[in-house]
C-alpha cells in the first residue's frame, strides 16, 4: 500500500446507501412476497396451556368456499416423509462431548400431535384463497383438549409429584449444566462474610416490529422448494428443513434478504419454517403466513426468565474471594430455540467484570408450560450480568462500603488481559476501571451525592447506580450451526464492480454499508461499486448467520481478508499488463497504476476482463476470474470443554460502564430518570453512526426489561400480555435524554480491532437502574431482588418496609411483610 | 362475504378509483388495491403506527380505517414524498440522523413525523417525542428519530421551503 492511497471510509460516520430504498417505501419484506395463485395460511394455535388433543377436525373449515387446503398434527405424522423437527443449535445430545451439558429432547412436529404444553403452540392450519378468510376459517376448527395440570413455575416443575410435560422423561429438567474454576470450599472457608441472596430475572423479549412470515413455494418440476422466511440463519433453516422434511433429491432455497429486526427472536427453528413447506407441497400453489401480533406474544419465543440462588464468599475489605450459583431458568415448552445455549452461557458469565477466581456455576433448564425460551440481546450475559451486579451492590450494602468501591476491589485490572476466566472464556482487552471513572465523571458523582443528601434531608428518595456490563460477542459452539467462522465470497465483475456475498443476514445493522466501507478502503473502489447481495441460501455461502453481533467480529475480517487476496491477484495482473514488478504498484482511483506513474495504469475494468475474457494472459499457474471464497475462523475460541465444563465460546468482550441517578416516589413508585450515563467500548468503531445506533437502539431494549416489559402467566398458564395493549415495549416517551461516552479498547485479534456493538446496551439498563433504585431507598432497608421496577414492585417494597416499621407513615394496612 | 362497495380517494394527489369489502382494512387496500407496498403493520391492536399515512392533512392509522370510510378523503403515502427521484427534506434528515435500522416501521414514522411538522413546524424535542408516541420501534431508541426531526425541522426553517402534507 502506498502514500497516494487514502482510506477515507473505515472508521467514518458514513451514512447508509441501504436508506433511500426504505425511505422511498421502496424496501420489501417477507410480508410483501406475492406470487401467483398464493394462499394465505392462518395457524389454529393451543388455547390451554396443557391438555392432551382428543380430537382435531378441519371439516367444517374445508366447507368455507376460500378455503383450499388444512392440516392437523397428525395428517403430518402420517405423511410418511416428514421428521420431527431437527434440533437446534445444538444439533447432538451431547454437544460438548462430555456428557455436560446433558439434555434430553422430544420428537416435536410442526403441528402438536399428542398434547399442546403451551398457549400459541399450533395444532393446525388452514390455506385459503386470502387472509381474511383464511381467519374466518379458524373460527371453524373444531379441536377437543382433555385439560391436563398445568405446570408453570419452575419450582413447582421440579417438585417430585409435578406434571410431567414429556411423559418418557423422568422429571421436567430438560438441561443440566455444571461449570466450575478454582476450589470455592476453600473460598467460603477464608470468607469473612458470606453474602447470600435469590435473585429473578423476569421474562420478557425483543418484539421487533416486524413480526414473523414465512412463505414458500415447491415447484415439483424441478424439486425445488423455495422459502422466503424472517430468519437469521438462512443457511442452518436450509439444513433444518432438509433434516425435516426428506423427501428425495429436494433442493432447498432459503431467502431472507431484508429482516425487520431480529434480536434473537429470529435465531430459531420454527415449526412455520415446515409447516408452510408443506402446504406448498400438497397443495401445489406458493403459501404465504404472516404472524399477527397475538401470534408472536405466544408463538415467538421469550426470554430472561431464572432465579439465581448466589452466595458470595467475600473478604472484610469487599474482595469476592469466589462464587457459587445455582441458576433455574424456567424455559417453556422444549422446541429448538436458542434458549438451552443462552443458559448455558449464563452460567458462564455469572463472574463478570470481576477476578473471581472461585466459582461454581449450575444451570438447570426446567420445562414448563409456557412459551419456549431462546435468544434475546445479551443472551445469557444479561441474566448474569443483572445478578452480577446486584450480588455486588448487595455484598457493598453488607459490608458498608460504597458499591463503587467494591467494583474497583475487584476488576479485571488492565494488564491482566487476554485474561483467562475461571469458566473458561478468555476475556480480550478491557479497561474497566477507567470505563467506570468516566461513567461517574459524565455523570458528576460527586455533585449528585450531595444533592441526594440534600433531597434525602427533605425526605424525597433520589439514588446513584453503576454497573459494568460486559457483553461477550461472536459466539461459537462446537458441535452446533454457529461452528466459529464466517465464510464470505467476493467476485470483482468485468466492469470492476465489487459483489460481495457474506454468509449473514441483514436485520437492520447496516452490512451492506459497512462492506462497501471496508471494500472501498481496501480496493480503493467508491463506495457505491459495491455491491452486496445478502440472505440468499443459495448465492451466498454456507454460514451461520447473524446473532451474537459476530458480523463486526469475524464478518468485517473476512470481508476485509477476502479483499485483500483479491486485490494480490489483481496486483499481479497489472504486473503482467503494465510489464512492472508488483511491488512498485499502488491502487489509485478505481485503478491500478506505477507508483506515482497516472500515465502507467490500468483501471479494475481492464484488470478484471484480462481475467475473464483473456485469461491466457494469466500469469503460469494463475485460475481465470477474480473471485475469491473466503472463510475466517473465529479467533480467540476454546472449542473444547474440559471435564470442568470450561470452554471459551466467545471470541471479543466489548464492554459498558454505566451510571445512572433516579428519583423514587415513594406514595407511588414511580420511578425517574433523573441522568443516565452510558461509556461504551467496542474496539475500534468501523461506522460511528451505525455503532451509535445499535448502541441507543439496544438502551432501549434494556430500559424495556428494566422498568416496562414483562411476561406474566396466570396459575393455569393462561399468558397476561398477549398484545401491544399488555405489553409495554417503551414508546418514544420512555426512553431518557442519554449521556453517551466512547473508549476505543482494541479487539487484539483482528486486523480491523472491532468488537460487537449491538447487544451491550440492553443488559445494563436493569442492573443500574435496580442498583440506583436501592441506593434511592437504603433508608427503608428494601432490597430489589426482581425484574422490571415496575410501580407496583417499587411500591410492595417500600411498603413493606415501612410495614415493618410501626413508626412509619403507610400506605393504609400494615400487614407482616413476607420474606 | 359481503358485497363490495366503491371507494374513491385521492392518493399522493392521484384520483383512484375501487372496490372493498365493508370490512376491508385500508392498510389492506392501499396494498392490495392501490398497490402501494410501502405501509404495512406489525401489530393488531393500533399500537405499532407501521400503518401510518396522512387522511386529509392529520396522521391516520390506516390498520384502524375501513377502506370504505377512505371514500372521498386525500390520502398521502410515504410514495407521496420523494420528488422524482429526490428525497424529500424529512426522508434525508432521516437518512443523515440514521434514524432507521430494519425499516420496518420507518414508512409509518416518517408519516408521522411528516403530519407532526405540518401542524406544528418548529416543535420541542419533548413535543416531538409526543408526536411520534404512536410509532414504535425497536432498532433506534428513537433518540436518533428524535434528531432527525429535528433538523429538518430547523432546516425547513433556514430554508423556507417544505413539502405539503
Amino acid at each position: 500500500m502506498s502514500s497516494a492511497e487514502r482510506r477515507t471510509l473505515v472508521g467514518q460516520p458514513v451514512v447508509r446507501k441501504e436508506d433511500p430504498d426504505i425511505l422511498r417505501g421502496e424496501a420489501r419484506y417477507t410480508f410483501d412476497v406475492e406470487l401467483p395463485e398464493m394462499l394465505h395460511v392462518a395457524v389454529y394455535r393451543s388455547p390451554a396451556a396443557h391438555a392432551r388433543i382428543r380430537r382435531v377436525d378441519l371439516s367444517r373449515a374445508l366447507e368455507l368456499p376460500g378455503v383450499v387446503a388444512g392440516l392437523t398434527g397428525e395428517q403430518v405424522r402420517q405423511l410418511g416423509y416428514v421428521n420431527p423437527l431437527s434440533p437446534f443449535p445444538f444439533q447432538s445430545r451431547d454437544p460438548f462431548r462430555r456428557g455436560n451439558p446433558t439434555i434430553k429432547f422430544f420428537d416435536h412436529y410442526c403441528l402438536a400431535w399428542d398434547k399442546v404444553r403451551f398457549v400459541g403452540e399450533p395444532v393446525a392450519a388452514v390455506a385459503a384463497v386470502d387472509r381474511y378468510v383464511a381467519e374466518d376459517a379458524l373460527d371453524l376448527v373444531e379441536v377437543d383438549l382433555e385439560p391436563l395440570p398445568p405446570v408453570v413455575d419452575s419450582a413447582a416443575a421440579m417438585e417430585p409429584q409435578a406434571e410431567r410435560l414429556y411423559e418418557d422423561w423422568d422429571d421436567n429438567v430438560m438441561l443440566t449444566f455444571r461449570v466450575s474454576g478454582g476450589d470455592v470450599d476453600a473460598a467460603f472457608r477464608q470468607a469473612d462474610v458470606v453474602v447470600r441472596e435469590e435473585i429473578h430475572s423476569g421474562r420478557f423479549t425483543g418484539t421487533p416490529i416486524e413480526t414473523r412470515a414465512v412463505a414458500a413455494s415447491y415447484d415439483a418440476g424441478v424439486k425445488t422448494l423455495s422459502v422466503w422466511t424472517t430468519t437469521q440463519i438462512g443457511h442452518a433453516i436450509g439444513t433444518l428443513i432438509e433434516n425435516t422434511i426428506a423427501l428425495p433429491d429436494l433442493k432447498v432455497h432459503v431467502m431472507f434478504r431484508r429482516i425487520g429486526g431480529g434480536y434473537g427472536q429470529k435465531w430459531a427453528f420454527y415449526p412455520e419454517e415446515i409447516l408452510l413447506p408443506l402446504l406448498s407441497i400438497l397443495t401445489h400453489r406458493p403459501v404465504k403466513w404472516v404472524e399477527t401480533r397475538r401470534e408472536h406474544m405466544t408463538g415467538t419465543i421469550h426470554a430472561r426468565e431464572q432465579t439465581h440462588h448466589i452466595e458470595a464468599a467475600v473478604r472484610r475489605d469487599g474482595a469476592i474471594l469466589g462464587v457459587k450459583d445455582r441458576i433455574v431458568a424456567n424455559i417453556g415448552a422444549a422446541y429448538p430455540t436458542g434458549g438451552l445455549a443462552s443458559i448455558v452461557t449464563t452460567g458462564m458469565f455469572v463472574p463478570g467484570a470481576y477476578r473471581i477466581e472461585n466459582y461454581q456455576g449450575e444451570v438447570l433448564g426446567v420445562v414448563t408450560n409456557k412459551t419456549p425460551y431462546g435468544a434475546h440481546r445479551g443472551f445469557g450475559k444479561s441474566e448474569a450480568c443483572f445478578v452480577i451486579e446486584r450480588l455486588v451492590d448487595r455484598i457493598a450494602a453488607r459490608l458498608d462500603m460504597e458499591p463503587v468501591e467494591v467494583r474497583r476491589r475487584n476488576f479485571i485490572p488492565p494488564d491482566a488481559f487476554p485474561y483467562r476466566s475461571v469458566t473458561g472464556p478468555r476475556y480480550d482487552s478491557g479497561r474497566y476501571r477507567e470505563a467506570l471513572d468516566k461513567a461517574l465523571e459524565l455523570l458528576d458523582y460527586d455533585h449528585w451525592r450531595k444533592e441526594q443528601a440534600e433531597l434525602a434531608a427533605r425526605g424525597r428518595y433520589v439514588g446513584i447506580g453503576t454497573c459494568l456490563v460486559i457483553e461477550p460477542s461472536s459466539s461459537t459452539r462446537m458441535g452446533s450451526y454457529n461452528a466459529g467462522y464466517y465464510s464470505v465470497r467476493m467476485r470483482m465483475d468485468p466492469n470492476g464492480r465489487v459483489y460481495v456475498f457474506p454468509s449473514g443476514s441483514d436485520d437492520g445493522q447496516g452490512h451492506a454499508t459497512s462492506i462497501s466501507q471496508l471494500v472501498g478502503d481496501e480496493l480503493q473502489v467508491s463506495f457505491h461499486d459495491v455491491m452486496v447481495v445478502e440472505g440468499d441460501s443459495l448465492a451466498c455461502p454456507y454460514g451461520s448467520g447473524s446473532y451474537s453481533s459476530r458480523f463486526s467480529v469475524v464478518g468485517t475480517t473476512a470481508v476485509t481478508l477476502a479483499a485483500r487476496t483479491l486485490r494480490e491477484k489483481a496486483t499481479r495482473i497489472a504486473s503482467v499488463m503494465l510489464r512492472h514488478p508488483p511491488g512498485g504498484l499502488e491502487f489509485s482511483g478505481g485503478g491500478v497504476r506505477v507508483e506515482g506513474r497516472p500515465d502507467r495504469a490500468v483501471s479494475l475494468s481492464e484488470i478484471a476482463r484480462t481475467a475473464y475474457f483473456y485469461p491466457f494472459q494469466l500469469p503460469e499457474g494463475m485460475d481465470p476470474g477474480l473471485e475469491v471464497l473466503y472463510h475466517f475462523r473465529d479467533p480467540n475460541i476454546e472449542f473444547e470443554a474440559d471435564e470442568r465444563g470450561r470452554v471459551a465460546m466467545f471470541s471479543s468482550f466489548p464492554y459498558d460502564a454505566e451510571a445512572a441517578v433516579v428519583e423514587v416516589e415513594p406514595d407511588t413508585g414511580l420511578l425517574k430518570i433523573r441522568k443516565f450515563v452510558s461509556v461504551h467500548d467496542c474496539g475500534n468503531m468501523l461506522n460511528p453512526l451505525i455503532v451509535r445506533g445499535q448502541h441507543v437502539g439496544a438502551l432501549a431494549h434494556g430500559f424495556g426489561g428494566a422498568l416496562y416489559e414483562e411476561l406474566p402467566y396466570t396459575e393455569d398458564g393462561q399468558p397476561m400480555a398477549a398484545s401491544f395493549k399488555d405489553y409495554f415495549l417503551p414508546t418514544a416517551m420512555e426512553i431518557p435524554e442519554l449521556v453517551l461516552g466512547h473508549m476505543e479498547t482494541p479487539n487484539p485479534f483482528t486486523p480491523g480491532g472491532f468488537k460487537g456493538a449491538g447487544e451491550t446496551g440492553a443488559v445494563g439498563p436493569p442492573a443500574v437502574l435496580a442498583n440506583a433504585v436501592e441506593d434511592a431507598l437504603r433508608p427503608l432497608g428494601v432490597a430489589v431482588r426482581r425484574l422490571p421496577l415496575t410501580p407496583q414492585y417499587l411500591w410492595s417494597l417500600i411498603r413493606e418496609a415501612r410495614g415493618a416499621d410501626p413508626g412509619a407513615a403507610g400506605q393504609g394496612d400494615a400487614a407482616c411483610p413476607t420474606r | 362475504m359481503s358485497a363490495k362497495r366503491k371507494v374513491a380517494v385521492t392518493v399522493n394527489g392521484r384520483p383512484h378509483q375501487g372496490e372493498a369489502e365493508p370490512r376491508m382494512l385500508l392498510v389492506d387496500y392501499i396494498r392490495d388495491v392501490i398497490g402501494l407496498k410501502g405501509v404495512r403493520y406489525g401489530c393488531d391492536t393500533s399500537n405499532c403506527g407501521s400503518c401510518t399515512v396522512v387522511m386529509d392533512g392529520r396522521s391516520a392509522k390506516s390498520c384502524t380505517f375501513l377502506a370504505v370510510q377512505a371514500d372521498g378523503r386525500e390520502l398521502t403515502t410515504i410514495e407521496g414524498l420523494a420528488a422524482e427521484g429526490r428525497l424529500h427534506p424529512l426522508q434525508a434528515a432521516f437518512q443523515e440522523a440514521h434514524a432507521l435500522q430494519c425499516g420496518f416501521c420507518t414508512s409509518g414514522m416518517v408519516m408521522s413525523a411528516h403530519a407532526l411538522l405540518a401542524r406544528n413546524p418548529d416543535p420541542s424535542r419533548d413535543e416531538i417525542r409526543r408526536g411520534i408516541i404512536g410509532n414504535l420501534c425497536r432498532c433506534t431508541g428513537y433518540l436518533p428519530v428524535v434528531e432527525a426531526v429535528e433538523a429538518a425541522a430547523r432546516a425547513r426553517k433556514a430554508g423556507g421551503e417544505g413539502g405539503t402534507p
